[in-house]
Parts: structure tokens; sequence; C-alpha cells
């Protein structure tokens, strides 16, 4: 990237943007705005902005962002802290900052919690709806989890998506010289696989992240949906049952049976082991591969999730920042979201990111790095397909409380233990019913 | 001595030293493992092959990567500083408030007493967030001291039922005789009471001491700043990245957070043992 | 007597003690004769246990009474997170008790905690027994003994959970080569065979507590009783039935009571190992109450599951309370 040259350029451009800003403040003073622009930045001496942001899955990109973070805090003379948390214990904190209304002005919105916070978070529609007039657009997905009603209550920063990560050269040795297309054509794959001791990996335990990257895309995949449109239980479909079928029967024949007791960390370590030849993960197990298992990240490459009867299918994850609402510096944070997600900011923290996010908007696509390593070709692509949890209905806090409880989860885990797909589709029916009321 | 003697040496190895070897063993295996962890190369621990229990090569990285990439050592000194204060907080509430309930007589002593132990029963999970506006009420969120005045919320009651067990085992008359020799109510507590109840005095102070230096929750949301960070959350927080645990720093982590704990907890289990043996004896 | 070392320093801590009683009572008594005055008063005893009492009660009516009164509140409220809540009677307890996994996580959680608390004391008890002989290495073995107690949870329990990984196992790998199972064992792949690997955990890490108060506890013992029964023919573990264990209950009691009520709300062992799963079958209170207070963000539904735990912990203990004083 044209790093350095792009930086300067930039430094100005962010420094006239953030002295504009401080313009509200010198115009009450009655300091003409352009004498307030030659002056040096110009938020009050003192104010501080206190960011709170998840440990990423890619180390540099938090280094990266770090940077950027210093750099803001130079130029708009900002006290600026970074706190990195990892992502599961981001919640109580962000709970408690809520309650009390002391804590961070910026916070990390992972999945749809913009809903399930909207309440503690401030509109930020002007930051939002300038960053997508200016690059082509939000995807369907980011949009969806970051407006509440009619407002934006997070500045979408990028989606993490999943795909299927699988050993060419396993692969081959079964016939298969790209990754299968559809569901049907991986089972016949995975069976000959782990007839060979190279079993699939997926995990049905409890944690945020990949055992929800099979039980949503594949129910949706099948034409099973948790709600309607209209926020329905419809559940217990015929095409759920379907889906329990299959996954029941694609974990005998495919999948290593370790994975009810697998996290979101099970399957790097088995894949990077060598014990399993594919599973749906971000891409930071090629990463890692990358840096410190040369052979395997040779032989990896990703493939697209497969179709079943009703499409192909992603359960994309959002990331974005809520301002928060008690914050007293909401003025400083909007500045400092609006900077980091202009393109010459935003350009290094995702060349940092090295194909793990893909942007908010369409825009990032033409990204020189998708260019580099053709490998992360379905994490580019995968957005297209991407929808959010409690798809097709819409977003909300009961969309979160069924993700929180691993309801879909739980009925595939139920499943493959021995319960009858039918019963297992009426027990999340039932359960889910709570949860909706109706 | 209290140790009970013995007949002939296959006796002891079968009543003594077989379930000691087989106790400390399986105390101790997980420990064991950690070491391994910390000191093992991660080619090696994606291996599924290689013999876990010991390494050819083993290296120093980890802990050399755990004070690179945080800041260890400040949470150390955090962690020892928030646990010693909490601590001496608790264990002077505790022995004031569970000597009056064991010994004094006076109307509200059961009430009193429930009550104590009433706080200790609503769980953290639940009560962390109320607490969060006590803390910002007092102004010290992000400081030592959101955590050192909040722990005793939970140690002082265990210490205060803990002593008052102590205390109930002390003979009533050994304080009698010296109150007969003339020392006044205040002069036989401290006098008396307290020297033989070292024992409990040094077992809670262990307790509390563990508790604060383990505690997760209270720090997760109390503290922000790095520099603020104890060792659970800090070492937590940010090697745990997402579907990557960095496990050799993370385990050095563990490592180095307890072994200099479990030094000075041996010299003051050596000194109440001996503290105790005296007393009695006397 | 006690022992002499240790004289000196309880006589500092005590006449800090001291130090604290003039300040709350000072306001009464005139400045001449405040010594006398002060001892007579201190001479009743419920002004000294009030004065006692003091800072014990100043403490947590700052930082308790109100934490508590709101966490019942939020029992019976309908708040989420952002969001006043509004009263709803018992509404909260009605749902939970209509919910299979509120009902999974209450019959985990006294599985886990009885059956836990029961190994620990034995072990514990047992441990204690040993570590009161003389042998060699006595210090060393002691100090050895808390260290699973010291590991901050969080971490020691990620140790656990790289032992019974699915795939790297190191009991797997062990029982293989030594050709026990030719198929490795799922350690966190079974609800039960979970809970089992849990309650291991938490045995491994609270049993040192038990064994070193407990070998406080057995200090205590005058070891004339011990002699006086033995010439009596009592064997070794009629003396330990009949002699030790009566002298040592009141602080077994108490350890026992604490350890339960601490497994009772357990929560980091949990959440790291298994947060719950597979299929929400190893939830237990402190888990569930969590994943609905701070996941799902509603407060109220969340105090109201950790709530559903205090009746039972009460009963305890008011029984405790009236077993000890029972015993003036």
């Amino acid at each position: 990237m044209a790093k350095s040259g792009g930086v300067t350029r930039l430094d100005r451009r962010a420094f006239l943007r953030v002295t504009g800003a401080a313009t509200g403040v010198a115009v009450a003073s009655g300091i003409p705005a352009i004498v307030a622009a030659q002056k040096a930045p110009s938020f009050p001496k003192g104010t501080r902005l206190h960011i709170l942001e998840w440990v990423s899955f890619v180390p540099a990109s938090d280094k990266e962002f770090k940077r950027l973070a210093g750099e803001f805090g130079k130029l708009a003379g900002v006290d600026v802290t970074v706190e990195f948390i990892n992502m599961n214990d981001l919640n109580p904190k962000i709970a408690s900052a809520i309650e009390t209304k002391a804590g961070p002005d910026i916070i990390m919105m992972l999945q749809n919690w913009p809903h399930l916070y909207a309440d503690g978070l401030a509109d930020v529609d002007d930051v939002a709806e300038e960053i997508g007039k200016r690059d082509g657009g939000f995807y369907d997905i980011v949009r969806n989890v970051s407006v509440v009603g009619k407002t934006w209550k997070s500045v979408p920063l990028a989606m993490g998506t999943p795909a299927w990560a699988y050993r060419e050269d396993w692969f081959k040795e079964v016939g298969a010289a790209k990754f299968p297309d559809t569901w049907d054509e991986l089972r016949t794959v995975g069976a000959k696989l782990k007839k060979k001791d190279h079993p699939l990996g997926q995990a049905f335990g409890h944690s945020l992240g990949d055992p929800n990257q099979w039980a949503y895309p594949v129910t949706w995949s099948f034409g099973g949906m948790e709600v309607d449109k209209n926020g329905k239980v419809v559940i217990n479909s015929k095409e759920t049952v379907e889906a329990l079928k299959f996954t029941v029967a694609f974990w005998k024949d495919c999948l290593d049976e370790g994975g009810l007791a697998w996290d979101d960390t099970s399957n790097n370590r088995a894949y990077l082991a060598g014990t399993i030849s594919a599973t749906i993960n971000g891409a930071s197990i090629y990463f890692v591969a990358k840096r410190q298992f040369p052979d395997i990240a040779k032989v990896t490459n990703h493939g697209h999730m497969p179709r079943g009867p009703a499409g192909r299918f992603y359960s994309i994850q959002g990331q974005g920042h809520g301002i928060m609402k008690y914050s007293k510096n909401q003025q400083v944070a909007r500045e400092f979201l609006r900077w980091f997600m202009d393109r010459p900011q935003y350009d290094p923290w995702f060349a940092a990111n090295d194909g793990y996010v893909n942007g908010p908007t369409t825009y990032w696509e033409k990204h020189a790095l998708w260019e580099q390593d053709l490998k992360l070709v379905p994490f580019k692509e995968a957005p297209r397909y991407g929808r959010w949890p409690g798809y097709p209905g819409p977003p909300s806090r009961k969309t979160s409380e069924a993700l929180v409880k691993y309801i879909l989860v739980d009925m595939y885990a139920q499943a493959i233990k021995g319960m009858k797909p039918e019963d297992a589709a009426r027990w999340a029916e039932a359960e889910l019913k709570k949860i909706y009321g109706a | 001595m209290a140790a009970p003697r013995y007949g002939s040496p296959l006796k002891r190895a079968v009543t003594f030293y077989i379930p000691l070897v087989l106790m400390v063993g399986l105390t101790l295996f997980p420990f064991y493992w950690m070491v391994i962890t910390s000191i093992r190369p991660d080619v090696e621990l994606y291996n599924v092959k290689a013999n876990p229990f010991f390494t050819l090569y083993p290296t120093l990285q980890h802990f050399h990567d755990l004070f690179e990439l945080t800041m260890f050592a400040r949470w150390a000194w955090n962690t020892l500083f928030i646990a010693v204060v909490s601590t001496a907080i608790s264990l002077f509430c505790g022995l004031l408030a569970g000597y009056a309930l064991a010994r004094l007589q006076f109307r509200w002593a059961s009430p009193l007493g429930t009550m104590i132990f009433i706080t200790y029963l609503v769980p953290p999970t639940l009560l962390f967030i109320p607490l969060g506006d006590v803390v910002k009420t007092f102004g010290i969120g992000d400081t030592p001291w959101a955590v050192i005045l909040t722990y005793p919320t939970f140690l002082i009651p265990f210490c205060t039922w803990l002593l008052m067990g102590y205390f109930k085992t002390i003979p009533r008359e050994i304080e009698e005789c010296a109150r007969i020799d003339g020392a006044s109510r205040i002069q036989a507590m401290i006098r008396i009471s307290f020297p033989l109840a070292v024992p409990g005095i040094l077992s809670a102070g262990i307790f509390a001491f563990t508790l604060s230096w383990n505690e997760f929750l209270y720090a997760l949301v109390f503290l922000s700043s790095p520099q603020q960070k104890t060792i659970p959350i800090g070492v937590f927080t940010e090697l745990v990245r997402g579907d990557v645990f960095y496990w050799g720093p993370l385990m050095a982590g563990a490592l180095l957070g307890s072994i200099p704990v479990a030094l000075v907890y041996s010299f003051f289990v050596e000194h109440y043992v001996t503290a105790l043996t005296g007393a009695v004896k006397g | 007597m006690a022992d002499q070392r240790i004289e000196p320093i309880l006589a500092e801590r005590a006449s800090a003690a001291a130090s604290v009683v003039p300040a709350s009572v000072a306001v009464a008594v005139p400045e001449a004769r405040r010594p006398t005055r002060l001892g007579q008063l201190l001479e009743r005893e419920h002004i000294l246990a009030g004065a006692l009492l003091a800072p014990t009660l100043v403490i947590l009516t700052l930082f308790i009474a109100y934490p508590f009164v709101l966490g019942i509140w939020l029992a019976v409220s309908d708040k989420v997170v952002g969001r006043p809540g509004n009263f709803v009677g018992l509404q909260n307890f009605w749902v939970n008790v209509n919910d299979t996994i509120f009902l999974r996580a209450f019959q985990n959680t006294f599985v886990y905690t009885f059956i836990a608390t029961a190994l620990k004391l034995a072990l514990g008890m047992g441990a204690a027994l040993l570590l009161n002989h003389h042998f060699r290495f006595k210090r060393i073995v002691r100090a050895g003994m808390l260290l699973p107690w010291i590991v901050p949870t969080v971490l020691s329990t990620l140790a656990w959970q790289w032992m019974f990984d699915a795939t790297f196992s190191v009991f797997n790998w062990t029982l293989m080569n030594v050709g026990l199972i030719s198929k490795r064992i799922l350690w966190l792949g079974d609800g039960t065979m979970a809970m089992g690997c849990l309650i291991l955990v938490n045995v491994w890490r609270g049993m040192p507590f038990f064994a070193i108060t407990l070998l406080a506890g057995l200090q205590t013992v005058n070891p004339d009783l011990h002699e006086a029964a033995e010439i009596d023919g009592a064997n070794a573990w009629q003396r330990f039935w009949r002699v030790t264990l009566p002298l040592i209950k009141p602080i077994m009691m108490v350890v026992v009571l604490f350890s339960m009520i601490a497994t009772f709300a357990d929560f980091q062992l949990i959440y790291v190992l298994t947060r719950g799963g597979p299929y929400s079958s190893t939830h237990v209170f402190g888990t569930y109450a969590y994943e609905i207070a701070m996941r799902a963000a509603q407060l109220g539904q969340g105090a109201s599951i950790s709530l559903s735990l205090f009746p039972f912990l009460l009963a305890v203990i008011v029984f405790q309370l009236w077993y000890i004083r029972r015993s003036d």
C-alpha cells in the first residue's frame, strides 16, 4: 500500500476535519472558524477518549488500531486510551457501563449487539450515512445489525466472515479437486475422508462463534428458519427436520466426534495438528499456519459454504463501534470514528487484517489485498450470501436472546446425541416461543 | 506432639507414605502440566504424536513473550497490592466481629451474625452491576481502590465466621482465669484470646488473600486501563485471542502468578503450625 | 500460653483495634476521665460488641446494602440493560420454573455442590491427617499442596481444558499408550461426563484449602487427649471419630458451609471449561444467570435465576447458626 504518502496527505485532511468539528466550540466562543482551524487541535485541553475494543483474532489488527488511535490523539490534542478485552468478556463491561453510566466513550459492538444495547447507545446517523454514501453503500447484513428502528446505533466497522478451511492434498486423495459445492457432495467426500481418518471438524458446544456457524447457515440452506418475516416462530418445519437429519448423518459419516465438546478454539487446534481435514472458520487458522506451520498453510485452501436445497448461506458477524449515550465526549468520539473510517486510515487497518475481515461497504471488495492471496477469495465473496441471526425476521433483542441461549446449536447437538429430529425441532419451537412470545 | 506413632515401617508405608505420594502426585499433576506447556515450543504443542510429558527442546520464549506482549510485571504488583490491603482490612474487621459474635452476650448477636452472613449469599454475578454504581459514586472506578474496597464485602463474612469458629474452640475458662487475675475485658480479649486464634487468623488470611488474588468478575468490570489490571484479568483477557489461545504465555503467567505466593504461604503455614502447638502445650 | 514470637505482633494489631474503639464512643465521654469511663463502658458486653462490630457493619452497609436491595428489586422487575424496569411480581420466577434449561441448571447446581463438597471434605480431611505427621520435605509438600488453590482459577481451568481437549487430551494419550483404551474418551462431549470433569476440577482446586484449614484445626487438638484415649484402648479410627472430630467440628462446619456457598455460586470454572455446554447440560445457576443477564442483557430475569438459590442458602445458614450457637 502507498502508506507513507497517503498518510501525510491524510493527516492534513484529518486535521481539517477535526478542527472543523471544533468549530462548534469556536463559533460559540466568538472566534471565526478559519482562525480556529489554523490553530493547533482544538478540543479543550485534557479531553479524553476511552475506547473499548475486542482483542482481535489477528494481532496486527490491534496494533494498527492502537497506532491510529494514537495518531488521532496527537492530531486532535485528545488523550486516547484503547482498552482491549477478549470478546467473551465484553458483555459484562458493556452492561455495567450502561447501567452505571460510566466507562468507555466508544465500545466495540459485535453480532447484533446494537439491538441489545440500543437504549444505551447514542445515535450515529450522521457518521454512518456519510460513510455509506461515500463508499458505495453498506451490505444488508451490516445495516440490519446496526440500525435499530430507523436509527443507526453503531458505526459499522467490518464483517467477520467464515469459510471452510480445507486440506487440498487430502481432498484430492479422495478425488475432490475442489471444495464440494453442495452439502450432499460434501457429505460424500467427507465420508471418504473420515474413513481415511481425516474427518471434518465442527463445534457443537457453547461458544459464540463456530457452533453458530453451522446451526444458522445449515438451517437456512435447507429452507428452515427460526421466525418468519413478521417474527412468528416457524422453526418446527419439514425443512428444519431435513436439516437436522442431514446434520445427524453428516456427524456420523464425516465429522470428528470431539465436536460436542468443542469451543471456538478447538477446531483451530485440531486442524493445525492435522487431525481434521476441513472446518468452518475465519481466516485465523490460515494465518497461524502461515506463521508457524508453513507446510500446512501450503496445502490449505478455502471453500464456500455448500449449497442446500434453499441455496447458499453464511451467518456473518457484524462488527461496529457504538458511542455511549452517557459519554460526555460524544463529539470527539464521532470525530474519531469519522476519521478512522475514512479511507486513508481504514486502509492500513484493513490491510493489517489481511483478509480476516470484510469492509462494511462494497468499496473494500476492490482492495488490492484480495488479489494478493487468492486463497482468501471465498472470504471476500461470502458477504453476498450473508444473513443475520434471526433472518428473515428483523434483528431484535429477541434474536439475540435466541442466539445467546444457543437454541439452534442445542437443537442440533441434542439431535446428534440421539434425540429424534422431530423432537429436537419441537424442543426448539417451544424454546423460541418463550422468547418471541408466539 | 499431635503426630500419631506407628509400628512397623511396612505399616507406615501403607498407611502413610503411599497415600501421601498419591495425594501429592494427583494434586500436582496439572501443575506439572502447566510447567511443561510453558516451556514447550509451539510447534510441539500442536503435535498429537509427541509425548506430552516432557520436551526435548525446552524454551523460555513464552516467559519472554509474557513480559514483552503484556504488562505482566505491573499486573503482578497490582494484584499483590490489592490482595494485601483488602486482606488486611477484612482480617481486621473479621477478627473483631468474630470475637464479638462468638464470645459476647448481647441481644443482637444472632440476627447480626445471620445478616453478616447473608451478604455473602448474593452471587457476585448479580451484585456487580449495582456495586458498579457504588464504585462510581465513590469515584474510585479504574483505581485499585475499586476492588480493594469491594472485595471485603465477600471476605469479611468469611473471616468473621471462620474466626467465630476458632474462638469457639478456645476454652472460655482460659479467658475467665485472666479476668480473675485482674485483666479487663479488652485485655483478656487481646492478650489471651487473640493469640490463641492465630492459626485461625492465618488461615482466614490465606483464604482472603487467595480470593483477592484470584478474583475475576469485579476486577474485570471495575478496572479498565491496561496498567490497572490484575494477573487473572490481564493474562486471560489479553492472551486469549478469540479462537487462538497463547498457551505458552498463558501457562507461564499462571506459574509466575502462583509459585511466589505458595512459597510465602508455606512460611505462614509452618509458622502457625508451630505457634499453635506451642500454645496448646503451654 | 501463646508463643512468644507472636505476642508483639498481636499486641500491635490489638492496639490498632483499640484505637478504633474510642472514636465511636468518644462523643459522650468527658476528656479527662475517658480511660476509666471508656474502660467501664467496654466492660459492658453489649457496648464492647457494638464497638467491635462497627467496622464490619460500616463497610458492609456502605458497599453491600444498596446492591443487595437493588439485586432483589431486579429479580422482581423486567429490567433490561439500558431501560428502567417495571415491577412484575414473581413473573420472572414463573418463567424460570417453566424453563427446561433452568430446571437442568437447578439440578446440576445441587449435584455439583453436594458431590464436590463431600469429596473436598473427605479428601481434605485425609490430606490434613497425612500432613499432620512428621516427615522429610514436610514444608515443601505443604507448600506444594496449596498450589492448585493459588493459581488463578481462570488460568488453571484453561490448563484443564487443554488436558480434557478432544484432540490433545493427555489422559487419552496416556490411556491409549498404556493400552487401556483404543478409542479416545470425549471428556467434555457428554453431559454426565462433562459434569464429572467439572466436579473433578472443582475438587482439585478446593481441596487444599480444606486440608490446610483442617490441619490448623487438628493442631488445636491437645495430644494429651489422644494419649488418654489410647490408654483406654481406643484404636486410631475411634480416636479420630471420638476425640479429634468433635473438637474440630466448629471449624469444619464453617469451612464446609463456606465451601458450599462458594460452590453453589461457582461461575469461573464452568464458564471457562464448558460454558454450560454441550447442549446446556452443564449449566449451573451462576453460568445460566450470567448468560441471561449479560449475554441476553435481561438483568431482571438473570437476577431471578441467581436469587433462586437464596432460600436454600438461607436454610443452610439458619441451621448452621443454630448449630454453632447451640454448642455454647
